[in-house]
């Protein structure tokens, strides 16, 4: 699961879904801004302009009436219980009069205003906190007079106001990331479905489309396009293969033809052991000839075809077999051969195809020991469940820079030239590993007494998915 | 014996014939599928070599047709098209032997000798070549009435020398046959199991019956 979370998080969609998540915040954000002032400020902005009128009239009794007037109107007043807060103080700061003991403080920035939070008793005598906020001033002379409004039920409003907004905003926040993972989520699948199809048409199998949902979607205009470049590339490789048979039919009956006007020649006795052996060797020729042809047009159907049809191959029944029946050749030539093939191992693949494998890398390894060397066959079933099947020898061994290129078409070592063969027997392996979904590796192999020869290890996987 | 030829290339053709009719046999032609069927039900023949890729009518569908209509005459055939499922193809309609191009001579005529020699062996109990007997059903062999001891492979491999004896039998008759390969070994294996083989049958004894055929492959007999 991780990995395919890591893949998804990379996708181009999922961060243009952390983008419109992004954007859809900020205007959340700007929205609560604005509907926050426009009630919650509204409210407080109300308040404030009745705190200012009882602020003015007060003025006005101070104005005419000096401190004494003021402090009766201000001590009359609070007596009402009205929805108004007073404070009258000296020009020291001492209070004269008034709702509380002590002025609270006035903001910096609007040294006249104030808002503030208080403690108040209810109609039924119990504590409650209210809020109010209105404007402190020093009059004529120097008292400080503060007339505040109590909020009360706007100040409840606006609280629950606030809860809304905050409850949107996440609300919004968490719908557009799901949203927008949904969507990446749906997109990763179908490029996914895209690349799927890419792979197996890559392993061999021409036959695979992607798949067209009918929604005319871009998704749809890119597989429809990914499925006709296919069916072109079909009808080509169609065409070539078609075109490699026939080919193979109609150079096939010239060269048995070659072959047997060889063989005649042969039989009819010429003159001179010269001329017998020439034209034994022509035959020679001849025939290492038709096995390159042979094993060419072998590979090229292992790389191109796709109507294998993989049956049950018990893997272990036919190792024991290609071993018994190397056996003497290795003894013949002075080499210890060990065989280690664990019990029961069975895959679903082309059985002809991979003994012909296996017996290749057998005799490759019988080829290149020298007398008094060892080969080994192993074969196990490996903790990812694959079968691996190593070959191993005290030959020569390959430098680490010439593994890779061996396994190519027509590719053979200088030290290889004294030996017979064509350098395909590695290209077939890797070909028919491939065509298994498996691999050809090739190691450092058993220790001949200066270096390392080679082991080539064949793993494929048990099912072919 | 009598071969019915169906090949359309007809130099080919003219080629094979007189390598068989050297080998000593009465060879008719065909050039196309429809006249080499109707040649075959017309009976008389003791083998057919059919060409696979045929004009009017493919070897394959001859084949199969001949067996529908009771015709049991060994079928050999040719063909370009020498792949495991090809060949599968080929033995499932019928064909007795299945020979891919471009074949040696040698090989052909050493085929064509082992289905006529072995149309009508049924089943066997025994089989007898010289001084050399083999119990099918005990798996024991024995030489001038001296027990030998062979592994399960060697048993095989002699069977079917005596099966074949006095013939030919080629290298790659012997991989097909005895051990079910299908491929070209590039080491001398055969040549390895025979010689092993033949320490076994032939060393403490007088008579030389396991030959080499130069060039060709092994024949067994006196």
């Amino acid at each position: 699961m991780r990995p395919r979370l890591d893949a998804l998080l990379r996708t181009t969609t999922f961060r243009l879904a952390l983008v419109q998540a992004g954007v859809v915040l900020a205007f959340v954000v700007v929205m609560l801004i604005y509907v926050y002032f426009s009630t919650v400020g509204q409210l407080i902005r109300d308040s404030d302009a009745l705190a200012d009128q009882e602020y003015a009239t007060l003025e006005r009794a101070y104005a005419e009436g000096g401190m004494r007037r003021l402090n009766q109107e201000v001590v009359e007043r609070a007596a009402r219980q009205g929805p108004f807060l007073y404070v009258l103080a000296e020009s020291d700061g001492a209070i004269v009069t008034g709702d509380f003991q002590q002025l609270p403080a006035a903001p910096r920035e609007t040294p006249e205003r104030v808002d503030f939070s208080f403690e108040r008793v209810d109609e039924t005598g119990s504590p409650v906190r209210g809020r109010a906020s209105g404007r402190v001033g020093r009059l004529i002379n120097g008292p400080i007079l503060l007339v505040a409004r109590d909020l009360g039920d706007s100040a409840v409003i606006a609280g629950r106001i606030t809860r809304v907004l905050w409850t949107v905003a996440i609300v919004g926040l968490i719908v557009s990331l799901v949203s927008g993972l949904l969507a990446a989520t749906q997109a990763a699948r179908r490029a996914e479905a895209l690349s799927t199809t890419a792979r197996e048409v890559m392993s061999g199998d021409l036959s695979r489309r992607a798949p067209v949902r009918g929604a005319g979607d871009e998704f749809d205009e890119l597989a429809q396009s990914m499925n006709d470049m296919l069916d072109r590339l079909e009808q080509l490789m169609h065409t070539t293969r078609t075109a490699g048979d026939a080919i193979a039919h109609d150079l096939r009956s010239p060269l048995t033809r070659f072959r047997q006007k060889l063989e005649a020649a042969l039989e009819q006795a010429p003159n001179s052991d010269a001329d017998r052996e020439a034209l034994r060797k022509a035959l020679d020729e001849a025939d290492l000839l038709f096995n390159m042809f042979a094993a060419v047009l072998k590979l090229s159907r292992v790389e191109t075809a796709s109507n294998w049809t993989f049956h049950r191959v018990d893997v272990t029944g036919i190792l024991r077999e290609l071993l018994e029946f190397y056996e003497p050749v290795a003894e013949e030539q002075g080499l210890g051969f060990l065989g280690e093939v664990q019990d029961n191992l069975v895959l679903q693949g082309d059985q002809g195809l991979f003994t012909q494998a296996v017996s290749n890398l057998v005799e490759n390894a019988l080829k290149y020991t020298p007398s008094g060397g060892k080969v080994e066959v192993r074969a196990v079933r490996r903790p990812d469940s694959r079968i691996e099947i190593t070959v191993l020898d005290s030959g020569p061994g390959v430098p680490v820079a010439d593994r890779d290129r061996i396994m190519e078409r027509f590719v053979r070592l200088e030290s290889a030239r004294s030996t017979a063969g064509v350098g395909l027997g590695l290209s077939l392996v890797a070909a028919v590993a491939r065509l298994h979904k498996g691999g050809l590796h090739l190691r450092d192999g058993l220790d001949n007494g200066e270096g390392k020869g080679l082991a080539a290890a064949l793993v494929l996987p048990v099912t072919t998915p | 014996m009598r071969v019915l030829l169906v090949e359309d290339d007809l130099d080919m053709a003219a080629s094979l014939k007189a390598s068989l009719t050297a080998d000593s046999h009465d060879v008719d032609h065909a050039g196309d599928g429809e006249t080499g069927e109707q040649m075959a039900l017309d009976g008389g023949y003791d083998v057919i070599v059919l060409d696979r890729m045929l004009p009017k009518k493919q070897g394959v569908s001859i084949v199969r047709d001949l067996r529908g209509k009771g015709v049991s005459t060994p079928v050999l055939i040719l063909s370009a098209l020498h792949d495991e499922d090809h060949r599968i193809e080929g033995l499932n309609a019928g064909a007795n032997d299945y020979l891919g191009k471009p074949f040696s001579t040698r090989e052909l005529l050493a085929r064509v000798r082992a289905l006529w020699h072995g149309r009508d062996a049924g089943p066997q109990t025994r089989l007898q070549v010289s001084g050399l007997e083999m119990d099918l059903l005990a798996r024991t062999v024995k030489r001038d009435g001296k027990k030998l001891d062979l592994q399960p492979r060697e048993f095989r491999l002699l069977e079917y020398l005596m099966r074949n004896a006095g013939q030919t039998v080629t290298r790659k008759m012997l991989l097909e046959n005895v051990w079910d390969y299908h491929f070209d070994p590039q080491t001398n294996v055969i040549d390895v199991h025979i010689s092993r083989l033949r320490s076994k049958i032939d060393r403490d004894f007088g008579q030389t019956l396991l030959h080499t055929v130069r060039g060709s492959g092994y024949r067994l007999g006196g």
